[in-house]
């Protein structure tokens, strides 16, 4: 690996640590223990999110539907375990555990992303158009399940999930961190993480070579929804409560962390480690604008401004190559 | 082979289910039973903790007169030595209690000095709609944290005030006139301080005209 190769791998983490850098010599603040915390509970959403989107990037993919999912799966968990399920025939109501609702959650997102990836791959529809596709349909749902209020009251111990500190740590930070290192894992050192590279490097040539891309797709698809369901749980369980808006836009910032991580939108090149660096970036870039008091709406303009930097470098990086 | 996997796999699942269970079914007329007993009421809470904890704990608050006498002079010093802020909110705010004499009356405020000489507007008894949460984050008697809710925590908020604008301030309203003298024990909470620092924007809690 030559220099130019090393300072584009290193790229994300340079901007990190001077952002880091200016930013803790700009706010008092930035540095306290509390704040740093806050930035690691912030991102831990984003980076469930982002962990998905990154598999499913670099397949070629990509998937406007997380933050919708997200939405839903937080509201089938919460609703479950709010009201539960009557079942009038019966004269029962099949009440739900916390682990139960947890289940749930996650199925839905499971199921939800499952379909994405059956309709890309069977009809052969663009990821983009699909994935529009099923936020409109999750968005509906979520506004049909909760009737468009929020679903409050969930309890202490589904609360733990978004609320809980283990060890002095956020147990969302736990839970993110525990995905963050069994899906580096799997990138790393499973069949299935050499396919996805090998599908998003040249999808011709793995199919060629007697692999089953729809299938990989499909699966790719699927856990980048369950891993939305896992943010919509974190979100619902640490407001207490799930809100039908929820994780409106969040597919943005996730394609953000995970294109500043050095994914290449075209796929096969990336890493989930890259990623946690684009969460990071993205999420210390909102903390220090709102501690440098910077109007939202500025914030916006800066946060598409760094996507773009980051777009560009990448493709400029690829073309050279 | 792959049909035993699966088999294997289901039985382990059943068996987790069993020792961690997904769902109880529970009769229709038990859930909703156990569904109207679990809401919480925050303004029975409201009430209980006003009665119970809040009046009985006015003596906390920091003197009127010294806090305003440290807001004049050194702003930045009476915010450090008496107030508390939530979190990184750059808002904060204050208990306080003390007698002053009544400058002025109107239908949202009672102007009332507290120091020396009583010629200066130095705190505005709040006797309009109360909107924030001074009342409730302002004592330091509640915490965010016990309630893992934050809807019940803003319910709380709603509870509040609506006593202060039930019990506090028609009681107010009816007694205060200029240049009579009135005790009080009040939050404030200062979020611009150009605008809530002079006079002192004060929710009031506890009010007596003499």
């Amino acid at each position: 690996m030559n220099t130019r190769e090393l300072l584009k791998k290193l790229q994300p983490l340079i901007a990190l640590i001077v952002m880091v850098a200016v930013l803790s010599l700009l706010s008092d603040k930035f540095l306290t223990l509390a704040n740093q915390r806050n930035i690691l509970l912030q991102i831990s959403v984003n980076l469930c999110l982002s962990i998905g989107m990154t598999l499913i990037i670099l397949t070629g993919g990509i998937d406007l539907s997380v933050g919708a999912i997200l939405g839903l799966a937080g509201a089938v968990a919460a609703g479950l375990l709010k009201n539960g399920v009557a079942l009038n025939l019966f004269g029962v109501s099949l009440q739900f555990t916390p682990l139960g609702a947890v289940a749930a959650g996650i199925l839905t997102g499971l199921a939800l992303g499952g379909f994405n990836g059956f309709a890309i791959t069977r009809f052969k529809l663009p990821p983009f158009v699909a994935t529009l596709g099923m936020l409109s349909i999750a968005r509906g749902l979520t506004l049909l399940w909760t009737g468009g209020f929020p679903i409050t009251s969930l309890g202490a111990t589904f609360g733990f999930i978004g609320a809980g500190i283990f060890l002095g740590v956020p147990m969302a930070v736990w839970i993110s961190a525990g995905l963050v290192a069994l899906f580096y894992f799997i990138s790393r050192r499973t069949l299935l993480g050499r396919y996805i590279y090998a599908v998003g490097g040249n999808e011709k040539a793995t199919a060629f070579s007697g692999i089953d891309v729809d299938r990989i797709k499909i699966r790719v698809y699927a856990l980048g929804g369950a891993l939305a369901a896992v943010a919509g749980l974190i979100v619902t369980a640490r407001l207490d409560a799930a809100d039908p808006k929820a994780g409106l836009g969040y597919e943005l910032d996730s394609i953000a962390a995970v294109v500043i991580g050095g994914t290449s939108l075209s796929g096969g090149r990336g890493s989930i480690l890259g990623t946690v660096l684009g969460c990071l970036i993205i999420g210390v870039l909102n903390n220090g604008l709102f501690l440098l008091d910077v109007s939202p709406f500025w914030q916006q303009v800066i946060k598409g401004l760094v996507i773009l930097a980051a777009v560009a470098a990448d493709r400029l990086g690829t073309r050279r190559s | 082979m792959r049909v035993l996997r699966w088999i294997i796999a289901l039985m382990v699942a059943a068996g987790l289910c069993r020792v961690f269970p997904l769902f109880h079914a529970v009769p229709l007329k038990t859930a909703a039973a156990a569904k109207a007993a679990a809401a919480f009421n925050p303004a029975q809470f409201a009430e209980t903790f006003w009665t119970g904890t809040l009046l009985t704990s006015l003596d906390r608050a920091v003197r009127a007169d010294e806090l305003v006498s440290l807001i004049q002079t050194d702003p930045a010093a009476a915010k450090k030595k008496y107030s508390r802020s939530i979190g990184l909110s750059e808002g904060y705010f204050y208990f306080l209690r003390g007698e002053g004499k009544i400058l002025s009356v109107s239908d949202d405020e009672v102007i009332i000095a507290v120091t020396g000489g009583g010629t200066r507007a130095e705190v505005s008894l709040q006797a309009g709609l109360i909107f924030g949460n001074a009342v409730r984050d302002g004592t330091g008697l509640l915490s965010a944290n016990d309630y893992p809710n934050s809807q019940d925590f803003n319910d709380i908020s709603a509870a509040l005030n609506h006593l202060v604008e039930t019990s506090v301030q028609p009681k107010l309203r009816a007694q205060a006139k200029a240049g009579a003298r009135i005790s009080f024990a009040g939050c404030a909470e200062v979020n611009d301080e150009a605008a809530d620092l002079k006079p002192l924007k004060v929710i009031p809690l506890q009010t007596q005209s003499e």
